[in-house]
């Protein structure tokens, strides 16, 4: 596989940024979770 | 009154395995199991995270301007609707950005450069910026309502590229080659596991998107709840300050 670095890259990107927002929105979501009550989270 | 419970559901922890779950397949088929391409060889690895990818691209823009247009309707008129537009052109913009890269990787691979100045390359680097403004318009400042309103009017103009865009390798000469596999009327035969190996990294982006909307337009909810907050608090301490210089006076 001559490609195989090009081709890792590109899912390495993928992944990558898709897993790094998903870790700063749940990051967030602990935090502003702790400094609001249940009632202001019509979701739960 | 219970406190710290952040964005998540049932329903949305169910979605994250299922995303999960899905993207460790595309890795696994993309990756291994799927056979390389007669002409391309093994380059070919990359469509699917470049279609999977784009195609969460294009879903993720026309969902902000669908939201944008039933916030700027009095009928529909909510903030809800402008934060799902936005936690959707967050991740759009990082779907494309992740398009235009490993196209630039494809296309050092295919065409010899990671860059050229091709109507479908360039109008889609038009598009990526267009929604880099819009996510920098929605950072303005001013009341939620007027961020809503001005992001609106940005994402229904912007929206009108992705039609140039898909249509730019028929409207001018392009290396980029035009839509093959879901085109009926080509010759292209791809094989079946290129296809399933498509079509589940298709799943697995949207997957993703549908999981990352739901927290993020709660966490941009959250966050408004607690600008409301902080504003009510100053306005009080604001009017208490004004009570007692006038019982001083």
């Amino acid at each position: 596989m001559d490609d195989i670095g090009f081709i890792l890259l590109s899912y390495i990107a993928a992944f990558g940024g898709a897993g790094a927002l998903v870790w700063h929105v749940l990051r967030r979501a602990r935090t502003l979770g702790r400094q609001l009550p249940d009632e202001d989270k019509p979701w739960i | 009154m219970p406190i710290g419970r952040g964005t998540s559901t049932t329903f949305t922890r169910g979605l994250g395995v299922a995303a999960v779950v899905s993207l460790a397949a595309v890795a696994l088929f993309g990756l291994v199991l799927s056979p390389p391409d007669v002409i391309q060889g093994e380059s070919v690895r990359i469509l699917y995270v470049h279609v999977g990818t784009v195609w969460v691209a294009y879903v993720a823009f026309i969902v902000t301007a669908v939201s944008s247009a039933a916030y700027l309707w009095r009928r529909t008129r909510s903030l809800v609707w402008d934060r799902i537009a936005g936690a959707s052109a967050e991740i759009g913009v990082l779907f494309m950005a992740v398009t235009l890269f490993a196209g630039s990787l494809w296309g050092r691979l295919s065409w010899g450069t990671f860059w050229v100045w091709d109507a479908r390359v360039t109008t889609t680097a038009f598009l990526f910026i267009s929604y880099v403004g819009y996510l920098a318009v929605r950072d303005l400042g001013g009341s939620h309502e007027q961020r809503a309103r001005r992001s609106a009017v940005v994402a229904l103009l912007a929206v009108l590229e992705i039609p140039l865009v898909h249509f730019s390798v028929r409207l001018w000469r392009s290396v980029h080659q035009d839509a093959s596999v879901a085109d009926r009327t080509t010759d292209v035969e791809l094989d079946g596991l290129m296809l399933f190996t498509l079509a589940l990294s298709t799943v697995a982006f949207t997957l993703v998107y549908v999981w990352y909307v739901l927290h993020r337009q709660r966490v941009l909810a959250m966050e408004d709840a607690l600008d409301d907050k902080g504003l009510d608090l100053a306005l009080a301490e604001r009017r208490s300050e004004a009570v007692g210089q006038k019982g001083v006076r």
